[in-house]
């Protein structure tokens, strides 16, 4: 299959997105993480307020593959601001991208819930600092909006 | 069932002076619940509300965790702590060499008053490659991981649908994602969900 | 015996000019190719001429093999692959041992034992292809030849996809490994997801500070406690039927401790 790049407008060009939020380890000696690494920028922490954003270069774009769900995103590289609202309660944190992910493609058509209020799509994975501020980490995935900040 | 118990059941259930109304909750903001919170960390750096490492000792009712940066921090747990170990369990359950993430409130003196604790949390997404007898095998970045299936406890998500504890429509070969407890020094898993796409 | 000499430059040519093709045409690797054990040892920048390299190399051995005159140093040339590929996953299995090794394309599986064993049967095979007088086709012979190409298919990870994977899918629609039995309690994770979708979580979860606290059941509800401030929020949640908007939600404020 060729490496296409980008062509429909992404969708948070001109305003926020809402999509799935789910958590990764970076950096972490401890567990599966500790053959990880510090993510695709070199200076991913679990502790650290950060991110994986899926278009943050072509090689990244090439395995996340967001626009096969519909969803092209901008190309945002290591240390962009990303802010991510959690659509059950609405607390948010703000995060810069530390690494390449999460793995839209895979991930297809899957819905998240919370009351009444849906979501579609894996669009941001937060390190577990990130991720604990907006929910508990017990929840694994939740939908919510993201926004440039 | 303690008296903590009959007290919570009873106000959920039947109201009384010690409730405040739900519609008091819902007229009220996330930014006002927030308002009081610590200003937003800089984005990219720790957070200081924040650990993570394993756990190295347990004196009271402190855990002395060494963090992946070489670094150690206390971590005081207290009645109103809530601490996840494939799911909430009582502050026994905590053992050294566990792996630990904690969220709290950094105290002057540099110890994390804790407001959450999960013990080998993990959260993993990779390609199950086989599934025998209560195990889901999962490929994680090149690595096999051995996933049980605990029986009464773990749950499979498929999409928006309801929470099952029936695991039978997943299939070798789908990606899916894994939150479990991962069993120290093993390349093993304990299951409390999994999240599948379809 | 003589005819089992004579038969191996001919599978292990096959199999030398599959991994070439491979190498040499398939796009994925090329995407792929910065995260072979190959780009540790010479750098991203020079993983793909050098796997190109490989590629023209197994191509020549492979032709040298099937083309007329044969010479012992065709076995050799095909030794020296064998020698030269068990080397390298040594290296990778050492250092980047969660690396691929490229060997079959760009497919990503790490260098494992399955890995060495198909390395090692290629070696014996070159070795015993040096002294090759040509090859007489006969069914016995021919059988062999097809045996050995199957036992490298089977060694080789890259290709578990197309037949692994739906063997093991076969077995787990037979054997049925993760059924459950009737009468199972019901997990609380079950009814925390029918909370996550309830009105009452969507009031209160701003104002929750903690994760579970404690969780029980009783009358045919699971009751869970969180953190909220200095308060203690309860959830009452049905153990049967599912509706969402039958959570009922209480704040409480739990006397101080005596």
């Amino acid at each position: 299959m060729a490496r296409s790049k980008p062509t429909d407008p992404p969708v948070d060009l001109l305003g926020p997105v809402q999509g799935e939020v789910s958590w990764f380890c970076c950096g972490t000696a401890w567990g599966p993480c500790s053959t990880t690494g510090r993510g695709a920028c070199g200076t991913c922490n679990s502790g650290s307020l950060q991110h994986a954003w899926p278009n943050t270069s072509d090689a990244c774009w090439a395995i996340t593959r967001p626009d096969v769900c519909g969803d092209s995103l901008s190309r945002r590289t290591c240390g962009f601001r990303h802010q991510t609202t959690s659509l059950c309660g609405g607390a948010s944190v703000i995060t810069s991208i530390a690494d390449c992910g999460p793995q839209t493609d895979l991930f297809c058509g899957e819905r998240s819930c919370c009351g009444a209020t849906c979501a579609s799509n894996r669009l941001i994975d937060l390190t577990p600092a990130a991720y604990s501020r907006i929910a508990s980490l017990s929840t694994g995935l939740r939908p919510c909006e993201i926004s440039t900040a | 069932m303690t008296s903590r118990r009959q007290l919570l059941k009873s106000a959920v259930l039947g109201g009384g002076a010690t409730v405040v109304a739900a519609t008091a909750m819902g007229s009220l903001g996330a930014e006002a619940a927030f308002g009081a919170a610590a200003p937003q960390v800089e984005p990219g750096t720790p957070d200081p509300d924040f650990a993570e490492g394993r756990i190295r000792s347990i004196k009271d009712n402190t855990l002395l965790v060494l963090g992946s940066n070489l670094v150690f921090r206390s971590i005081r747990v207290v009645d109103g702590t809530s601490l996840w170990k494939l799911g909430p369990v009582g502050f026994d359950q905590a053992k050294p060499g566990d792996g630990l993430y904690a969220r709290g409130v950094r105290m002057p003196d540099g110890v994390l008053a804790a407001e959450s604790v999960w013990l080998n949390i993990i959260n993993i997404k990779g390609h199950i490659t086989n599934i025998t007898s209560e195990k889901i095998h999962l490929d994680h970045h090149g690595k096999e991981i051995l996933c049980h299936v605990v029986p009464g406890r773990s749950v499979a998500i498929h999409s928006d649908a309801p929470a099952s504890a029936d695991l039978s429509l997943l299939r070798v070969g789908q990606h899916v994602q894994i939150l479990g407890a991962w069993r120290p020094d093993t390349n093993e898993a304990d299951i409390a969900t999994v999240f599948s796409p379809h | 015996m003589q005819g089992i000499v004579a038969l191996q430059p001919y599978v292990i040519a096959a199999f030398l000019a599959w991994a070439a093709v491979l190498k040499l045409f398939s796009r994925r690797m090329r995407s792929q190719a910065g995260q072979t054990a190959l780009a540790r040892l010479v750098g991203p920048a020079r993983a793909i001429p050098l796997l190109r390299l490989v590629g023209l190399a197994e191509l020549a051995v492979a032709a040298a093999l099937l083309l007329p005159p044969s010479s012992p140093w065709e076995g050799t040339a095909a030794e020296a692959l064998s020698l030269g590929f068990l080397a390298y996953l040594g290296y990778t299995a050492v250092a980047a041992p969660a690396s691929s090794c490229g060997c079959l394309g760009a497919h990503a599986q790490p260098v494992n034992v399955r890995g060495f064993a198909r390395a090692g049967l290629l070696l014996t095979m070159s070795l015993a292809a040096i002294p090759a007088p040509p090859f007489r086709p006969d069914p016995p012979h021919l059988l062999l030849g097809l045996a050995e190409a199957v036992a490298l298919l089977v060694l080789s990870p890259e290709l578990d996809r197309h037949w692994l994977t739906p063997l093991r899918q076969l077995l787990v629609r037979l054997r049925k490994p993760l059924a459950v039995p009737d009468g199972r309690e019901i997990p609380p994770e079950v009814s925390l997801r029918l909370l996550y979708r309830s009105p009452a979580y969507c009031t209160a979860s701003a104002r929750l500070t903690s994760d579970v606290q404690d969780v029980w059941e009783e009358d045919g509800l699971r009751f869970v406690s969180y953190a909220a401030g200095a308060r203690t929020a309860v959830f009452a949640i049905p153990l049967s039927g599912g509706d969402p908007s039958a959570v009922r939600v209480a704040l409480v404020e739990e006397p101080a401790p005596a």
